[in-house]
Order: C-alpha cells, then structure tokens, then sequence
C-alpha cells in the first residue's frame, strides 16, 4: 500500500489509545464510586485496591505512548515552566507509592528544598512515572529518586537496588523490544527534547552506587 | 502541607460528564466543601460566575460542544468575573493541554490530569491553596486594581518566599503593562530571560516594546514565540497587531487565518480576522469569520449587536462584486432574524437591521423588494418600533429607491 496509509495508520493508533485511555479513565471513576461505598472484607477490598493500581498503571502507560507518539512524530512542543524540584519529586513519590506499598517496596526522593529548575512537568512527570515502574519490576526492597544540578544540567537519577541493568537487558538490538526498552526509548527522547543554549538532553543507564541496582539518570540541560 | 478547613469555601465545578462530576462532587464534600455548585456547561458557568463569588472553581477543559474550558476561563478573566484571590483548577486530558498551555495569556491557577484519585485532587488543591494564600496581597491588590501596590506587595512575598519569584516577576512585570512603564517592563522581562527562555517573559518583552511602538522589535519576538510553539496562538494575534500597525494587513490576515485555524473557538480573534478582511475588502473571508462569531457570540459576554451587523454588511460586499449564492441569502436571513429575535425590542436596532436588509435589496437590483421593505420601516417608524432613518441611509439609500419620483408621479 501507498506510504500515505502508513501515516494515518499511526495517526489512527494515537487516536485509538487515546480513546482507550478514556475509557480506562471512566473505569477508574466507577471503581472509585465503588471503592468508597463498599464495606465487605479486606480481602475483597484488597482486590478492588489492586484492579485499581492495575488500571492506573494502564492509564500511565497510555499516557507514556501517547507522548512518545508525539515526540516520535515530531509533533510535541514543550512546555517548560520553572519549578520547585523537591516539590516534583514529591508529586512522583506520592503518585506511585500505593503502587510501592503493594509491592513491600520503599520508594523515596532526596532533594534540595531550595532546588529551582526548568523543565517540562507534564512530560517527566510520565517519564519519571515509567521510569519508577520499571524498577518497581526489578527492586528488591528500595527505590531513591534524586535530583540536583551538575555541570548545567538538572539530573534526575531514579535508582534501585535490583539485578542491574547489565543483567536484565543490555542488547542494543532489543532495545525496543522490551518494555523496559521502550520505556529508556520515551526517556531519552524526552530528554532530547529539552534544548537550552545550544545543550540538549540525554539519558544515561548505570550502576546505582548507594543501591547497587540500576541507575537511570535524565539530564536536562538548564 | 498545612491543615485547611474547606467548610466556609464555597466550590463552583464544572464537568459535562455525569460520572465525573458526581464523583468529583463527593470529592469536594470529602474535603468539607459545604458549598458545592455544579455546571454542566460554560454557558451555565458563566451564568453562576456572574451572580456568585466562589474560592474555588474546578473546571474540565473539555466541556461538550459549546465553548471550552480555556474559552470559559479567558472570559470570566477577561471580564473579572472571578476575581484573582480564587483558585481556579482546570481538569485536562493528555490532548487538551498543548491548547490550555499554549494560551499563556490567560492560564488557570493549575493544572490536573484525568483520570485523578482523591487523594491526589486533595493535595493539588491544598497545594494550589497555599501558594494563593502567601500572594494573597498581591491579588488582593490586582483584584483592586492597584498595580503599584501589587508590585511592592510581590516584592515583599519574594522576600520570605524565594521559590515563588518566577511568579512574582512575571505579575511584576504584567502590572508594569498595566501601568504603560514600558522601560521598566523590559528591563524586568528581559532580566528573567537571561536565566531562562521563558515564554511569558519572552511574551512580556515582545508586548512592551508593541506599546512602546517598536514593532519590529516586537514581531521579532511574538514570531520568535511562534516557532518556539505552535500552540501559543495569542502570539499570532500580536504578531497581527504588529503588522497592521506596520502597515501589512495582508500578512496579517493570512497570521489570522492561522491562528483561526489552530483554535476557531475563540470569537474575539474571528471577530479580528472578520474586520481585518472588510478592511481589505476580502468579504468572502469577512462574511466566514463574522458568521462563526454570530455562532459563537450566542452565551458569551462579548455578545453585541455590532457583531450581528458586521456579519450582515459583510454580505453586502459580497454582493457588491458577484451574486448572492442561495446559502449566502440563507445565512443572511439567519443573521437578521437572529437580530430581530435578540434585539427587536430596541427601536434603534430595528432600523438598523431594516436599513442593512433594503441596502443588500439595492445592491442586488432588487428594487420591489427594498421599497416593500422600506414601507414596513417607516410603518414600525410610525408606530415608535423603529427611530427614524438615519442619514446615511436618506442621502445615499432613499434616492435609489425611486419613492419620491412615484410620489411626484401620482400628485
């Protein structure tokens, strides 16, 4: 078929996803209207609680692809604003931390109280968002998030205390194979997207040297 | 995050979705709201804004097919209707916010994604609460109008509260605007972006050195904006001002036609874009421009007469160069009923519409009908429904009617 059909397939797709992600939304509503009248035993309620971290992860991934949609597209314009970072690390730890609990993990941020940066919000707020579920997979008991400048960039380092990413995936050929692929694929054109003075963004995957896990640190130039 | 007793605040929601909105509700009542109105619609809204003060207005962006939330929250600021002390929270979805975002003229207080849990609506707002009340002062003042006292008042909450000085600058430098210090905005605007691009500073400078009457400077800036983000619509709008004062109305036009495209709710732009292609005697364009702001004036605050009237004499152009397409009759029938039904009451409005309906008879060689037209006119005349012709119309339109050489005839 013409290369024109390729295009509006993709187009399709976003639009497809972001229907879904309506429709899982309306579903969170429901069970929220439920969650709050229901009385039955805790193992029941238990079940309700994970449905909804379910589907809230399902609502964070559409929301993931959706961007990336974009970003891949070329079709995203930032919106940076200047921002307290303490307080963007606290919205990611309070955003995600019933998914933590759930899973017996600690998830914790250290930042500068004083700590201003520009960036856009809405954006890493899903890259920080994916980045903290990948290492909810992998972690075995400790997920730190930090952030600080370096050398003109603001870094965010999302850090755990899992296997690594040596050990979990390191072939560049399946990079986007994986869901983790995908999701470091997301961050790092996010991270690109964020340009100042001539300095764009990157991503870097490591070692966590305080955790010993895998360490995914974002830069964004300020 | 402190303790805030909800329970003497007085909450407006917005939110077309039945589900949503009941959920929401028990959200508000969670929180210890005792006052909850519920809007389904902008239009309603604005009816509610209008009679009430609320502390807190949480508002969804997409709002069924009547004007949306940006559209809802740039007239109820635009006119005042909320004062700057309220929080006003708007409810987005993923594709929505490059539209919200890009409208950096008028922005809500913040923001929340859909879907959101309790717990996270609670903390947004407290949050969002909290940083109202350390600017109380400064809102206080601009509620007040008092830009210079807004200005020290912004100062002195830097002073205890630093993270807030992106803010503060940015109403610091709005006020020197307001106050036509145009020198002392630039200097304020430009000295933010040397730490960082930022759009509100970039569209700060670019708007002061518009007063100051350098627009070429300022259209540098507001293109510069546009090419940074194509959603900063209110960019193309002073980049059209700035082309008209130049001189290039064409440009501008064709600036317009761009931004129409990207956001056709706004009916202050279709309004813009309707006069600017009279001017340029594009009636085709003028007529499409007016008769979207006709649709879109119903339920708004900037609904006027003046609007109906542009919409109908853009016919006149038309038919001045070609005749009138069936449809094009049609809409402008529409156009004048809908001013006969809104404003029938007002004598002076009634001529106007008779005078513009037996103008288009004229201009179409219709000369039967302008004089039926004119008989029914100087009836309602008679009986104190309509004012009496106006000059215009006696010197320029009476004459081609031909009644006077009819009377001579018949004496």
């Amino acid at each position: 078929m013409s290369k024109m059909n390729k295009v509006d397939i993709s187009v399709i797709l976003a639009s497809s996803i972001h229907e879904s992600k309506n429709a899982v939304g309306n579903l969170m509503y429901q069970l929220q209207t439920l969650k709050s009248e229901f009385e039955g035993p805790s193992e029941q309620s238990d079940k309700i609680n994970n449905i909804e971290e379910g589907l809230k992860q399902l609502n964070d991934e559409w929301v993931e692809y959706l961007y990336l949609f974009k970003l891949a597209s070329d079709g995203y314009d930032l919106q940076t604003d200047s921002l307290q970072v303490s307080e963007f690390l606290d919205d990611q730890v309070f955003a995600l931390s019933q998914s933590a609990t759930a899973k017996d993990l600690s998830l914790d941020f250290e930042c500068d109280e004083s700590l201003m940066a520009s960036f856009d919000e809405r954006l890493l707020t899903s890259v920080m968002s994916t980045a903290i579920y990948n290492a909810l997979r992998f972690a075995k008991k400790r997920i730190v998030l930090n952030a600080a400048i370096e050398d003109g960039y603001l870094v965010f380092k999302i850090e755990d205390d899992g296997a690594g990413f040596s050990h979990t995936e390191d072939e560049e050929t399946n990079f986007l194979e994986n869901n983790t692929g995908l999701g470091l694929y997301f961050a790092e054109l996010s991270a690109q997207a964020h340009a100042n003075n001539g300095k764009q963004g990157f991503i870097k995957k490591s070692e966590s040297s305080t955790l010993k896990g895998a360490c995914l640190s974002i830069y964004i130039p300020q | 995050m402190a303790e805030f007793d909800f329970s003497n605040q007085r909450a407006l929601l917005i939110e077309d979705m039945a589900e949503a909105r009941i959920l929401q509700k028990k959200m508000l009542t969670d929180f210890g709201f005792k006052q909850i109105e519920l809007a389904m619609k902008a239009e309603s809204a604005i009816e509610l804004l209008r009679s009430n003060t609320y502390d807190v207005v949480l508002s969804d962006y997409n709002l069924g097919s009547g004007k949306d939330g940006q559209q809802l929250l740039e007239e109820v600021r635009h006119s005042n209707l909320i004062p700057n002390t309220s929080t006003y929270l708007m409810v987005t979805a993923e594709t929505s916010i490059e539209m919200v975002m890009g409208a950096i003229e008028y922005q809500p207080d913040g923001y929340i994604s859909k879907p959101f849990s309790q717990a996270l609506l609670q903390r947004r707002l407290l949050k969002l609460i909290e940083s109202k009340q350390k600017l109380y002062p400064v809102n206080e003042a601009l509620d007040n109008k008092d830009f210079e006292q807004a200005i020290k008042e912004a100062a002195d909450v830097v002073e205890s509260h630093p993270f807030l000085e992106s803010k503060c600058a940015r109403i610091k430098g709005d006020c020197y605007l307001e106050l036509e210090q145009y020198d002392n905005a630039i200097d304020l605007f430009q000295s933010a972006l040397k730490e960082r691009k930022m759009p509100w500073a970039l569209f700060g400078l670019a708007k002061a050195h518009f007063f100051k009457g350098n627009y070429e400077e300022a259209e540098s800036r507001f293109r510069q904006l546009m090419l940074d983000n194509r959603f900063f619509v209110n960019a193309y709008d002073w980049l059209a001002k700035c082309l008209v004062k130049q001189d290039k109305k064409k440009e501008a036009q064709t600036t317009l036609i761009d931004a129409v495209e990207k956001s056709p709710k706004a009916i202050l732009r279709q309004i813009e874009l309707g006069e600017l292609s009279s001017d340029l005697g594009d009636f085709e364009t003028a007529e499409m421009s007016f008769r979207r702001a006709v649709f879109l004036a119903k339920h708004s605050i900037y609904n006027s007469s003046s609007i109906y009237f542009q919409h109908l004499k853009s016919f006149i152009g038309i038919a001045k160069e070609s005749e009138l397409s069936g449809r094009q009759v049609e809409n402008f029938k529409i156009t004048l009923k809908k001013i006969q039904k809104l404003y029938g009451e007002n004598p002076k409005i009634k001529s106007g519409a008779y005078e513009i309906e037996i103008e288009l008879f004229l201009t179409q060689d219709k000369v039967n009908q302008a004089k039926s037209a004119h008989q029914m006119y100087k009836q309602d005349i008679e009986l104190g429904l309509a004012v009496p012709e106006t000059k215009r119309f006696k010197n320029k339109l009476e004459p081609l009617l031909g009644e006077q050489s009819e009377q001579d005839e018949q004496g």
